[in-house]
């Protein structure tokens, strides 16, 4: 059995079924006249019947490589979440904080944190790269950027 | 002679300084991300399309397109140094070009793949002149109908053409068309799937998907795997290849050319695809096939011309139908929308400027090309040399800019996050995005159409059999399709990766 198409095959279906849902409550319409859900009642089906299809074959299929173990083997999962979890910071302050302090804060992580720099080329890349985005996106290309509660920029 | 005056309109645009301007930025930066791993030609495209949001039309297309064909040009530099391929399409230069390198012939390898994609970028070019008017006039006659069923066509060859499994891949372009339908309904304005946020009314945008797909889960993908890249130790000297080089080289070229700029044209084909089945060809033609994997140069040459002559053909459908063969050309299509052009094959005549000016601007482009890829060789041997340590902070940093700064919402930057772990498990699980991209441009306009075609015909589906062009779409996308259940047709899929 391939665990891993059978995992996602359970997520797809169930995302499939929603978006059945979600067509019907829309309004399915007539042949003559589609309503606003006839696509999405017609996509969830097939997102449905092709779900089972793969998970129908991945529990025909023998075990093999594919289980879930193999899928985080390289173990450097920790990286991953540490990434989105400072991008999601990065987001939910970005008002508050502004761009030129949260882009410091974001840049210096990612320096410091998945692939350890030297303090001064983390602190110098993250300053560096921020003013030059900010040069760059702000005063060339005009872009609103947030200037957050010190009023940076 | 009415094409040569049309061309010589395309160059007083193309020369205007502005265009020169962002002609060069496109294939400079192309090249850049050609060379760089882990950003490809559509998140690069994605990231600087908000740069354009000031220039014109004209000069924000003729970038976005040099970006595009940069990518092809660039790309080979990677596969042949590093024997990692820069982009999806210089997968197969590697093979050869690598083996050339450390042979001690890098400089012809990396000449002959300047050399060859600019002689089928031209080439390439010169059919997209000479195909596009005649098709877009033919276009004029197409309905609901047919724009319908060459929709489902272009999905189903690129479904045809997934790498693994195909009902993943179909599952992937259904729930791209779903993605694509969420917003105000374009015929009765009703909200559908926006749980009542005021940010989803207008839809999820492209650049924001697109970004987390293939931008952030490739950022994710490249940190848990610690790239090592080790650029071969050589003196790059004789970038010109010899005249036995050319003599080898020049079938493969004319092949390679032909064969990318037809497969470019086709729905769902294009640069990678083409790579691939131009190194096939050459295996099996050469008087000496194993050479090849041993530093053939026809290796390197005829998949070079392919990928870049596919980029040509690529414009074709979406310049003159308005359909995007793939996913960088989904991407144009946005672009262009946002600049307020429509393609079709009303574009050529509304907007002669415009269409003339990005084609001579691709002439411009690949001379532009060749002196970057030749002469400043060593540059992007530098380039390559930056740990990707430093390289991806800044490079999320550009896709957090790029979302935002297309529509000033946060919000935007949290679906780019969401998609950017959809698309990292997506890899893991074995689901490709590419599908999901081109169904999502898709999605409205194949709705659309249904829906007309249906009250056209009073509910009756029989419209898609009796319309030759739509019966003929229609029966070959079923065609592909169901051919997994047929043997011989499931085996030949099967082989495409493997050659």
């Amino acid at each position: 059995m391939k665990s891993k198409d059978l995992i996602s095959s359970l997520f797809w279906m169930a995302l499939g079924a929603g978006v059945c849902y979600g067509g019907i409550d829309l309004e399915l319409g007539t042949l003559h006249d589609p309503g606003s859900g006839f696509m999405f009642f017609w996509l969830g089906i097939i997102m449905v019947g092709l779900s089972f299809s793969i998970g129908l074959r991945a529990m025909r299929a023998k075990a093999g490589k594919e289980g879930l173990k193999e899928i985080w083997a390289h173990g450097q999962w920790r990286k991953i979440i540490s990434v989105l979890l400072a991008l999601s910071l990065y987001a939910y302050s970005f008002n508050f904080l502004g761009f030129i302090l949260g882009t410091v804060f974001l840049l210096l992580f990612l320096f410091k944190s998945v692939e350890p720099q030297r303090w001064s080329v983390a602190v110098l890349g993250a300053i560096l790269s921020t003013l030059t985005a900010y040069l760059v996106f702000q005063k060339w290309l005009g872009t609103q950027l947030p200037k957050g509660f010190l009023d940076l920029g | 002679m009415d094409l040569l005056n049309y061309l010589a309109i395309g160059f007083s645009v193309a020369f205007q300084p502005i265009n020169l301007f962002f002609c060069f930025m496109g294939v400079f930066i192309g090249t850049l991300i050609g060379v760089l791993p882990g950003i490809g030609p559509v998140g690069a495209m994605s990231l600087l399309l908000p740069t354009t949001f000031k220039a014109t039309p004209e000069a924000a297309i003729i970038m976005l397109a040099g970006i595009y064909y940069g990518a092809m040009y660039g790309g080979s530099t990677t596969s042949i140094l590093v024997n990692i391929p820069g982009e999806a399409a210089s997968v197969v230069t590697c093979l050869d070009g690598y083996q050339m390198a450390r042979n001690g012939r890098a400089g012809p390898a990396l000449g002959i793949a300047a050399f060859g994609s600019f002689i089928a970028g031209t080439l390439s070019i010169l059919g997209l002149m000479l195909l596009a008017p005649p098709l877009s006039r033919f276009a004029l006659q197409f309905g609901p109908p047919e724009y319908f069923t060459l929709m489902v066509l272009g999905l189903s060859v690129l479904i045809y053409l997934a790498h693994g499994s195909m009902p993943k891949a179909l599952l992937m372009a259904a729930f791209g068309i779903v993605l694509g339908l969420i917003g105000l309904d374009s015929i009765n304005a009703r909200p559908r799937l926006t749980f009542e946020r005021l940010e989803l009314m207008d839809g999820i945008g492209l650049v924001p998907i697109v970004m987390g797909l293939f931008g952030i889960s490739e950022v994710l993908l490249n940190i848990e795997q610690a790239i090592r890249r080790e650029v071969f130790k050589t003196k790059i000297k004789g970038l010109l290849p010899t005249a036995k080089d050319w003599r080898d080289s020049k079938g493969a070229l004319a092949r390679g050319s032909l064969l990318g700029f037809f497969l470019g044209i086709l729905p769902g084909g294009g640069a990678v695809i083409s790579s691939f089945i131009s190194y096939a060809i050459e295996k099996r033609v050469s008087r000496h096939p194993e050479r090849f994997g041993k530093g053939a140069i026809e290796g390197v040459a005829g998949p070079e011309a392919a990928n870049n002559a596919a980029t040509g053909g690529a414009f074709i459908p979406l310049m003159t139908l308005g359909i995007p063969p793939n996913v960088v050309m989904a991407m144009l299509l946005g672009a262009f929308m946002i600049h307020g052009v429509q393609p079709g094959p009303l574009m050529i005549k509304q907007n002669p400027g415009l269409f003339w000016g990005v084609i001579a601007s691709m002439y411009i482009g690949n001379i532009m090309l060749l002196i970057l890829n030749l002469p400043l060789i060593g540059m992007w041997v530098q380039v390559l040399k930056v740990p990707y340590k430093i390289l991806f902070p800044l490079i999320l940093l550009f896709c957090l800019i790029g979302v935002y700064s297309v529509s000033n919402a946060v919000f935007d930057i949290y679906i780019m996050i969401i998609f950017g772990i959809l698309g990292y498990l997506m890899k893991k699980f074995d689901y490709e995005g590419a599908p999901l991209v081109l169904a999502f441009v898709l999605g409205p306009l194949l709705e659309n159409n249904l829906r007309k075609s249906l009250i056209m015909s009073q509910g009756d589906f029989s419209i898609f059999f009796t319309r030759p062009l739509a019966a003929v779409s229609l029966i070959i996308a079923l065609f592909l399709l169901v051919s997994p259940i047929i043997p011989w047709m499931g085996r030949k899929r099967r082989e495409i990766p493997k050659e």
